[in-house]
C-alpha cells in the first residue's frame, strides 16, 4: 500500500486530498505494482500533530500552497523525506524555484515532481483537473494512480520545472482570455448590447473558450464571487514576468494582463474573483461599472 | 422569396452558393465580372448593379470589405436604396464599425429599407461548409423572415439587439480571437525559450481552464508552422482598428485589445499582412532574438 501525504488544504488542496482518500483503494487496485511502494514519506509529520486523524494517517508529501518564496525554507522547517520518496508539488511556483528544489532533493535521493494543475476549485472538487508535470520519466507509473484520482488528464511536459513552464503558459493564455472576455463585456455594455447574448453567439464559433464559457458566464450574470482570487492570478503573473525577464521574451499581451491584474489588486479587488477584477478594472470606465 | 447577393469574394462566393443550393431564386452582382462567373454557372441570375439586384428581390445580402464599400453598395449611385422595392430587407454581413452600421441603417430606413447587420465568424472554412456563426442586429420581424437564409449559411444565427448590435458582437468576437492568438503565441514562444516542448504544453492545456478553440486550431497551426491564410493578419488589424475606434468613441479602456491591435500593426509593418494571424508567433520570436 502506498502512503500518500498531503500538505496544504485550501480551496484546491482539500478536495484533492479528499479524492486521494476516497480513491486510495481504487488506485491500488488499478495499479498493482504500486501496492508495495511507498510513494511518499513522512514529510508532514510535524504538522500532522495538529491534523485530524485521517490527515495524520496520510503522511504528507504533496504540498499545495501559493507563496513561492517560502519554499526554499520548507525542507529545513519540516525535514527531508527519506531516499526513494517523491515530493509531488501541485502548487504554482516559478520554474526556476522548482528546479532549485529538485536539485536540492536529488542530493538526498528524493525525487521532486512539479505538477501544477488547471481547472480551479470546480476541477479540484470534480477531479477533472488538467495536470501538467515535470520530472523523471521513470516516475510516471508511480504517479499515474495519484493523477488518475485527481484529474482527467496528466501530461508529462519534461524534466523538473517543465510542469511550471506549462502552467505559466496556461496562466498566460487564461488570464489574457479572461481579460479579453472582460473587455468584450465592457464594450458590449458600453454600446448598450446584452453581453449574455453576445457570449451565447460567440461560444459556438472560433472565439469559443472555457474562459468565455465559465468566466464570461459569470461576468454576464455579474457573479463576482471568488473562484480563483484575482490576487492569485496577480501572483502567477509576477512569476511569469520574472521568468520572461531572463529569457527576454516579448510578451505584449502579458504586459497588458499584468497591468490589469495589478490594477485589480490596487483597486482593492484582490480577494474577488478574477472575473470581477477584470470586468471592473479592465472595463476601464471604472466609476461606471463599480456601481 | 427572391434573394440577392452582392460581393462574391472569398467569403461571399461560398455563402451565395449555399443559398443557391438551398433552392432559392438568387440574383448576384459583384464589381468584378469574373467574380460573378462561378455563381452564374451554378444557376444564379446576374445583375448589372446593386440597384438592379434590389429591384428584383425581397432580401438582399452584401459581403464587402469595409464601411466605405457598404455605404456605396447601400446608399451610393446605383446602390440598393436606388432600386429597392417597399419592404426590402437589406442584410449586410461585412465586418464594419457598429456606429457605421447604425448610421447606414437609419438612412436606409428613411427610404423604406430595413437593414440587418449580420457579421459572421468562422472564416472561409465556415463559409464553405455552411458552419458560420452569425451575429445579428436589427428588427426582430426582419430577422425572423431572413432566418431560413441564415440557416443555409451558418449553424447558428443569434439576434443580439437593435441596429449595430451584430457589429458590437463581432467586435467582441475579434477581441477574443485577437487576444487569444497573441496569448497562445506568447505562451508557445515562452515554452520554446524555456526549452520545453510547446506541443506537450498545448496537449496539457487543452484539458484545463485555458482551453479555447484558438489553442486547439490556431495553436496546432503554430506548431506546424503553417502560416498560410486562413484569416489574414491585415484583416485582423482592420477589425482591431474597429474595436479601438469604438473604445475611443465610448471612452472605454481596453488594454489587452490595444496591445493586440499594436501587434497586428507590427505584423503588417513587418510584411506579414498577407500571412495568417498565427504568424504572430514569428514576430514574437523575432522580437525575442530568434
Amino acid at each position: 500500500m502506498m502512503k500518500v501525504g498531503f500538505i496544504g488544504l485550501g480551496t484546491m488542496g482539500r478536495p484533492m486530498a479528499e479524492h486521494l482518500i476516497e480513491g486510495r483503494a481504487r488506485a491500488a487496485r488499478l495499479e498493482p505494482p504500486c501496492r508495495q511502494r511507498r510513494l511518499a514519506v513522512a514529510l508532514g509529520a510535524l504538522h500532522a500533530q495538529r491534523w485530524p486523524s485521517w490527515r495524520r494517517a496520510a503522511r504528507s508529501c504533496a504540498p499545495m500552497s501559493p507563496p513561492a518564496p517560502t519554499w526554499p525554507a520548507w525542507p529545513t522547517r519540516c525535514g527531508r523525506p527519506g531516499a526513494g520518496a517523491i515530493h509531488l508539488d501541485f502548487s504554482t511556483i516559478a520554474p526556476g524555484v522548482a528546479k532549485g528544489i529538485a536539485a536540492a532533493h536529488a542530493e538526498c535521493g528524493v525525487d521532486f515532481v512539479d505538477a501544477p494543475v488547471s481547472g480551479g476549485g470546480v476541477g479540484a472538487r470534480n477531479a477533472t483537473l488538467a495536470i501538467m508535470w515535470g520530472g523523471r520519466d521513470e516516475l510516471a507509473p508511480r504517479l499515474a494512480p495519484i493523477f488518475a484520482v485527481l484529474g482527467k488528464s496528466a501530461v508529462r511536459i519534461g524534466e523538473a520545472g517543465a510542469g511550471q513552464v506549462a502552467k505559466a503558459c496556461n496562466q498566460m493564455i487564461l488570464v489574457n482570455l479572461i481579460q479579453a472576455c472582460a473587455e468584450a463585456a465592457a464594450l458590449a455594455n458600453a454600446a448598450g448590447v446584452d453581453f449574455s447574448l453576445v457570449r451565447e453567439a460567440m461560444l459556438g464559433g472560433s472565439a469559443g473558450s472555457r474562459a468565455l464559457d465559465v468566466f464570461g458566464g459569470r461576468m454576464a450574470s455579474r457573479d463576482f464571487a471568488a473562484g480563483v482570487e484575482a490576487r492569485l492570478h496577480h501572483k502567477d503573473y509576477a512569476l511569469l514576468m520574472d521568468e520572461a525577464t531572463p529569457h527576454r521574451r516579448a510578451t505584449a499581451g502579458g504586459g497588458g494582463g499584468m497591468a490589469a491584474a495589478q490594477c485589480a489588486d490596487g483597486a482593492g479587488l484582490g480577494q474577488a474573483g478574477h472575473g470581477l477584477a477584470a470586468a471592473r478594472a479592465g472595463g476601464g470606465s471604472m466609476q461606471g461599472s463599480l456601481k | 422569396m427572391k434573394v440577392g447577393f452582392i460581393g462574391l469574394g472569398i467569403m461571399g462566393r461560398p455563402m451565395a452558393l449555399n443559398i443557391l443550393k438551398g433552392g432559392f431564386d438568387l440574383t448576384v452582382w459583384a464589381r468584378r465580372a469574373e467574380s460573378m462567373a462561378p455563381l452564374l454557372e451554378a444557376g444564379a441570375k446576374g445583375a448589372a448593379s446593386a440597384a438592379e439586384v434590389a429591384a428584383g428581390c425581397d432580401v438582399v445580402f452584401s459581403m464587402v470589405a469595409d464601411a466605405a464599400d457598404v455605404e456605396q453598395v447601400a446608399l451610393g449611385a446605383g446602390g440598393v436604396a436606388e432600386g429597392a422595392r417597399a419592404g426590402l430587407i437589406y442584410v449586410d454581413m461585412s465586418t464594419i464599425a457598429p456606429a457605421a452600421a447604425q448610421s447606414i441603417s437609419a438612412r436606409l430606413l428613411e427610404k423604406g429599407v430595413t437593414m440587418l447587420d449580420a457579421p459572421v465568424s468562422g472564416g472561409e472554412v465556415g463559409a464553405i461548409s455552411g458552419g458560420l456563426t452569425i451575429m445579428v442586429g436589427g428588427d426582430a420581424a426582419a430577422f425572423a423572415k431572413v432566418e431560413p437564409l441564415f440557416a443555409r449559411m451558418g449553424k447558428a444565427a443569434t439576434l443580439i439587439g437593435g441596429p449595430g448590435a451584430g457589429q458590437v458582437a463581432k467586435a467582441c468576437n475579434q477581441i477574443l480571437t485577437g487576444v487569444g492568438v497573441l496569448a497562445v503565441a506568447e505562451a508557445f514562444n515562452f515554452a520554446r525559450k524555456s526549452g520545453v516542448d510547446a506541443g506537450k504544453v498545448r496537449e496539457a492545456l487543452l484539458g484545463g481552464f485555458a482551453y479555447s478553440r484558438i489553442l486547439e486550431n490556431h495553436g496546432q497551426r503554430m506548431l506546424d508552422r503553417n502560416f498560410k491564410p486562413g484569416f489574414k493578419a491585415w484583416m485582423h488589424q482592420k477589425d482591431m482598428n474597429i474595436v479601438m475606434q469604438e473604445a475611443h468613441r465610448l471612452g472605454l479602456m481596453l488594454p489587452s485589445s490595444a496591445a493586440t491591435a499594436q501587434l497586428f500593426n507590427a505584423m503588417v509593418g513587418s510584411g506579414m499582412g498577407e500571412e495568417d494571424s498565427v504568424a504572430a508567433l514569428k514576430l514574437l520570436e523575432c522580437l525575442s532574438g530568434e
